[in-house]
């Protein structure tokens, strides 16, 4: 069977000494499992240590505090889609977490380990023996993208579902960055624009990811989550589009798009002036999805042709719009 | 840890999963290793209930109670999920069933009243290979409501029989469905090593020098081979040898396996592997037939087995026409043609290939493997390892699937028996699944230049095709597919006259061959959507144009194949009925539609692989004085049934429960030789050596009776369990009358064979393609096509299959579901396919179930299987084949239930919302 480097596991006992050991030791953090231990045994890690995050008490749960949703890191996807106040209040991400790989994923999956997903590519997610027959890529050991063809940069795919919602959603990260400091980041500056494992989030790879928070939202507020894939489980994201909208009456008074499985960031639009301040009418909703399909740049790097998935980026942002109009 | 309730002790160091410590630590083998990542779901165990991949879990940080599928049975007997399985056979291999069992049970814990789409989505996880999920998702049903009793008795017998035509338990199921069942690495030897096959990263290379010395040097290395420690070239064809167990001069494609390794773990031998030094000089590659087809082509193979030269990359050519083609062209009232392409497809059994070798003191070998072939890899080995082949054993535990992809010697199989003579221990192979897809023997892609052409009634005049097979490295079945591309498409549909040239080509790529319905699923596919066309322009119903041309029994097709019995009519009816396709075909809004088509598969070759006069099926019957009934048959039960078929026919004849009957296959030390399990022969030809064999052992217990009663055996009548008197009623039980006998004959025994009988056409090849029995079937698919994302939701799929006699309907249906799921599956997601352009040409596009996408049970439509019964005069009972023939129509049945919604006509598979959102905007 394909089989993993060895490694020692480390069972820290708080969040402070898991930085550290993942500080001073040649180490990686181990959430849920289920993508770190694949892309071991795809080698596209070596590491002496694996931190195992189960032991650390206090990561998990989710609790309303101070005018926000706070989730645990290790905090089960399956307890994320389930629990009450996620689908009373950000119905998106209850769907986007529902349509995360598998079940048994989903179980043993963190709403943390999807947040901090490493990015994803064709060339990147293969064996050990299938990359070095092809000569290692930018993102790992190598110096050449195949994606784009050149040295220049990693284009490896941003391919957590929950992670254009919650930006969507305005979420910000409780990460401990050294033993004994704790800083709030918003989910939307986590990201840089190079898809390289140790490159792609603006704080160090050896922070902790603690919890997640989401503010509370206001009346009118509705959010959707559509997800193109070819199978109707297990599949990545080819696609994502995440929609968060303010409602007075028939009003949008705030519109937020992110999209998904794209660049190695999730790509946030900007402004949508043709969507606020206006009823949504399907011209008014025709325009925010035409422009969504313009700013989409989806790349070769995942499963799908991209010319298929900037054209769905304007379907789906139609579809999402109507359902928020509906709802 | 805590594993099904009782706290156990292991060693083992962190990186191992939880997969491994249960199933090679502590012997608990029901969660199996099927895809490496967690893409298949056949590891599923519970940790605290909820269902997890043990393959993706740490052994060292699962704090919670494991629950394997070992645990779940209870004393009082099998859990309620593992009875409705078996209760419902919604087992065929049993590979995937532990893992999906976990999984429901999982669901059933939390919601005891799950609807369809909830049972659908719990297991979405779960992949299946074999029964189309739909007799799955039935069981997790009856499972879920415990008011309905399980049968677990015979159902009521065809008319005039006592257990032929009785749906019934499939053997061996409760084994399966409890994790009890052994498969090949589920086995253990004393003192075992593993191995490991060095790869090929180069498409196409010259071998200059291979140095092992390193890896030889490795501590916890026994042995390590290189190619030319076994340079004799062997194919499954015995005509056609281009094949080596390891390269030897030349790799001929990404994954060729060039030297191997056995070592104390599998640890040692992947780093031994790492230390071979391999020198290539790297040549350029060819990776379609276009390009092995272009004037200075790069030679996949310079030489043939013979040692001439080879003028080109063409492998091999069959030309042949019957009739005037061309006169019927030009007289023609309709004619279609174009051009069609058809995209390569892999088996995916969830059961990787597995071999286990083993010496004795007096060198003979034992080799348990995952193949569907034994015969033939008995003769291969005993080639390969130059022993006799009286010195060698060929064993088949249970097999996770095969579907064709496990029928033809292996190098896993040859070099762990090599290995395990230079090592002097036990040598285990055990493929990752980036190996399978290098091992492939797939669907072959084909290109066709096709033609089609009818009169003004519809009736088809002509068939012109012209075929271009892309082989891949070696020969394979080949010589076969070759033939099959063109022989097998005349029926069930009749045509005036028909010509074909195909040609099969040597690529770069991992080596095609046989997968379910081989060689003839292509070419149906131009042949069925075209004759959508050909009927819309003469204003036909596409049922109707099928009516019009539909042979009748008993007929002869144009290239000379004896049709005995056919029931494509009543096929056609039953799907017409079933579909409401009078009411709605052409009427559905735009986006929905619904596509019909046809098909004929063979029921076994007429000819052994090699050329002889012996059975190509043998049975042996033991009886003994306990009542029990030994069958020794050499067949290979690869999940389809094949065990309890035979069970069925002695059980009929000696008027005994079939779980009296206890059938010892899989084993060519104990059983009589069985070609295998291919073509879908067994049924249709060990079915008649069971029936033979049962026959002379009734014979002699009629007889035994008779005498007891001093009367004639005329006045003897066989029941249930015993034999009766006509005249007075007397009856002795089924063990008296088999005490009566032994003190009769002496040891009670009897045999059966099938022998060939002479078929097929009169000229060169035409014996390709014959068989005695045809089976028939017709589809009608029902679609949603989103013509804005050009994304297919396939809604309803109706199956009827002339199966002839069904001698357990319920395995039939099981056949027909799985057949209709692979073909969907590659019609709407599958391809195997490679890069072949830039510096990742020739590279696998997606070696692993997360990339090559297997439909999952949310994918998957219902499926309504029903059996048509056209008996035919030749097989036992006038049973013919069921395995492979569903599978054919649902690729063009879906094709022209796309073209019934949106009215565009797709010719290139997969049928992906890409293609469909081009053909919408062209």
């Amino acid at each position: 069977m394909l089989r993993m480097p060895a490694f020692t596991l480390q069972h820290p006992a708080s969040a402070d000494e898991a930085v550290r050991m993942r500080t001073e030791l040649d180490s990686l953090y181990l959430a849920g499992g289920t993508d770190l231990l694949v892309n071991l045994k795809h080698r596209l890690h070596q590491a002496e240590h694996v931190i195992d995050l189960r032991a650390v008490p206090g990561l998990s749960g989710i609790e309303t505090t101070d005018g926000a949703v706070r989730i645990g890191a290790m905090t089960p996807l399956a307890a994320v889609e389930a629990d009450p106040t996620v689908r009373a209040s950000f119905p998106g991400l209850a769907e986007a977490v529902a349509s995360i790989a598998g079940p048994q994923h989903r179980e043993m999956g963190t709403l943390g380990g999807n947040v901090m997903l490493d990015t994803r590519c064709l060339f990147y997610n293969q064996t050990e023996e299938w990359r070095t027959a092809l000569g290692k890529c930018l993102k790992a050991d190598g110096d050449w993208c195949h994606v784009i063809g050149s040295a220049k940069a990693c284009v490896a795919a941003q391919s957590s579902d929950s992670v254009p919602m919650l930006t969507a959603l305005g979420a910000t990260l409780e990460i401990r960055t050294a033993p004994g400091t704790v800083q709030t980041v918003a989910l939307a500056d986590l990201y840089t624009k190079d898809g390289r494992y140790d490159q792609v989030h603006t704080v160090p790879r050896t922070s902790l990811l603690e919890a997640i928070r989401i503010p509370l939202p206001g009346p009118g507020h509705r959010s959707t989550y559509r997800k193109v894939r070819s199978r109707r489980a297990v599949d990545f994201p080819q696609l994502g589009v995440a929609v968060a909208a303010t409602f007075d009456g028939p009003t949008c008074t705030s519109l937020e798009v992110v999209l998904g499985a794209l660049l190695p960031s999730p790509r946030r639009l900007p402004t949508l002036a043709e969507g606020i301040g206006t009823p949504w009418t399907d011209d008014v909703i025709a325009a925010v999805a035409d422009r969504v399909r313009r700013f989409a740049r989806p790349q070769r790097s995942i499963h799908g042709d991209p010319a298929w998935r900037r054209h769905l980026a304007g379907v789906e942002t139609r579809r999402a719009l109507e359902a928020l109009r509906q709802s | 840890m805590k594993v099904n309730g009782e706290r156990v002790t292991a060693q083992f160091p962190d990186h191992f999963t939880l997969l491994e410590v249960l199933r090679y630590r502590l012997g608990l083998t029901g969660a199996k290793q099927g895809c490496d990542k967690g893409d298949c779901g056949a590891c599923t165990v519970l940790v605290d209930g909820r269902p997890v991949l043990a393959c993706c879990t740490l052994a060292a940080t699962t704090t919670g109670e494991v629950t394997t599928i070992e645990g779940l049975a209870t004393p009082e007997g099998p859990h309620p999920v593992q009875r409705a399985f078996d209760a419902c056979g919604a087992l065929q291999c049993g590979f995937c069933q532990t893992g999906m069992i976990l999984s429901a049970k999982a669901l059933l814990d939390r919601e005891p009243n799950p609807d369809e789409a909830s049972i659908r989505q719990a297991l979405s996880g779960n992949l299946c290979r074999c029964t189309g999920y739909t007799k799955i998702v039935e069981a997790v049903k009856k499972a879920a409501d415990t008011s309905i009793s399980l049968p677990q008795k015979l159902g009521p017998a065809a008319e005039g029989f006592q257990v032929i035509g009785a749906r019934g338990r499939k053997a061996d199921a409760i084994g399966k469905a409890t994790g009890a069942t052994q498969y090949t690495d589920d086995l253990v030897r004393p003192r075992m090593a593993h191995g490991r096959i060095l790869r090929s990263p180069h498409a196409h290379a010259r071998i200059r020098s291979i140095d092992t010395s390193r890896a030889a040097a490795l501590e916890g290395v026994y042995a390590v081979i290189v190619g030319t420690e076994l340079p004799k070239p062997y194919c499954v064809i015995p005509w056609t040898p281009d094949e080596t167990a390891l390269a030897t001069d030349k790799v001929r494609y990404v994954g060729e396996g060039v030297a191997a390794v056995a070592a104390v773990d599998e640890d040692t031998a992947i780093a031994a592997c790492a230390l071979i030094e391999v020198d290539y000089e790297v040549l350029d590659a060819v990776l379609t037939p276009g390009e092995a087809l272009a004037d200075g082509a790069p030679k996949v193979h310079e030489r043939d087995w013979k040692g001439r030269d080879r003028r080109d990359n063409v492998c091999k050519k069959v030309d042949l026409a019957f009739g005037d083609v061309d006169g019927a062209l030009a007289g023609a009232a309709a004619v279609v043609e174009g051009h069609w392409s058809y995209a390569g497809s892999t088996h995916g059994a969830i059961e990787p290939h597995c071999a286990l070798a083993e010496w004795d003191a007096d060198g003979r070998l034992t080799l348990w493997s995952a193949t569907q072939v034994m015969h033939y890899l008995h003769r291969e080995l005993a080639r390969q390892l130059e022993v006799p082949e009286s010195k060698v054993r060929v064993i088949q535990p249970a097999i996770g699937g095969a579907f064709g992809g496990k029928s033809e010697p292996f190098d896993l199989e040859i070099c762990s028996a090599l290995l395990a003579r230079k090592a002097g221990r036990p040598v285990k192979i055990l493929y990752t699944r980036e190996e399978v897809f290098y091992a492939h023997r797939g669907r072959h892609p084909m290109e066709f230049d096709f033609r089609i052409a009818a009169d003004a009634d519809g009736r088809i005049t002509a068939v012109d095709n012209d075929i271009v097979i892309d082989g891949g490295a070696y020969h394979s079945f080949g010589l076969v597919t070759t033939y099959y591309a063109g022989q097998l498409l005349p029926g069930p549909l009749r045509f005036g006259t028909y010509r074909f040239s195909s040609r099969r080509v040597y690529t770069n790529k991992p080596c095609c061959g046989p997968k379910r319905g081989h060689g003839s699923v292509q070419p149906r596919f131009p042949l069925e959507t075209a004759l959508d066309e050909l009927a819309g322009q003469l204003g036909l119903d596409p049922i109707e144009i099928r009516r019009v041309n539909a042979m009748e029994s008993g007929e002869t097709t144009v290239n000379g194949q004896f049709v005995p019995s056919t029931g494509i009519l009543a096929c056609l009816d039953a799907v017409e009925s079933a579909s409401r396709w009078k009411e709605r075909h052409g009427k559905l809004p735009f986006g929905r539609g619904l596509g019909v088509a046809t098909s004929m598969y063979i029921s076994g070759t007429a000819y052994p692989i090699y050329p002889n006069d012996m059975p190509q099926s043998g049975v042996q019957i033991r009886a003994d004085r306990s009542g029990r009934i030994t069958v020794f048959s050499g067949t290979n039960d690869i999940g389809q049934g094949s065990s309890g078929t035979i069970a069925w026919i002695v059980a009929e004849e000696l008027g005994c429960d079939p779980d009296d009957v206890h059938v010892v296959s899989g084993d060519t030390q104990l059983c009589p030789v069985d070609l295998g399990s291919y073509s879908s022969r067994v049924t249709y030809m060990a079915g008649i050596a069971a029936r033979e064999a049962a026959q002379g052992l009734r014979a002699k217990l009629v007889t035994a009776a008779a005498e007891h009663w001093q009367t004639t055996a005329a006045r003897v009548l066989v029941e249930p369990g015993r034999m009766r008197h006509s005249d007075d009623g007397r009856t002795l039980g089924l063990v008296e009358v088999l005490h009566l006998a032994e003190a009769r004959y002496g040891v009670l025994g009897s045999t059966g064979g099938y022998r060939t009988r002479q078929a097929g056409g009169d000229y060169r090849g035409g014996s390709i393609g014959a068989s005695p029995a045809y089976s028939a079937t017709a589809h009608v698919v029902e679609v949603s096509v989103d013509p804005e994302t050009g994304i297919v939701t396939l809604e309803n799929i109706w199956a009827a299959h002339d199966c002839g006699r069904a001698i357990n309907p319920t395995l039939v249906e099981g056949q027909i579901e799985g057949s209709v799921h692979m073909g969907l599956s590659e019609a709407l997601y599958e391809h195997h396919d490679f890069y072949l352009e830039g510096r990742e040409r020739g590279l696998h596009k997606g070696p692993s179930l997360l990339d090559y996408r297997i439909a999952t049970a949310l994918d998957t439509p219902p499926i309504a299987a029903s059996i048509v019964e056209s008996l035919d005069p030749g097989g036992p009972y006038g049973a013919k084949e069921a395995g492979e023939g569903p599978l054919h129509p649902a690729i063009p049945a879906i094709a022209n239930a796309i073209h019934d919604a949106i009215g565009v006509r797709l010719r290139e598979m997969p049928f992906t919302p890409e293609r469909i959102r081009a053909a919408l905007e062209a």
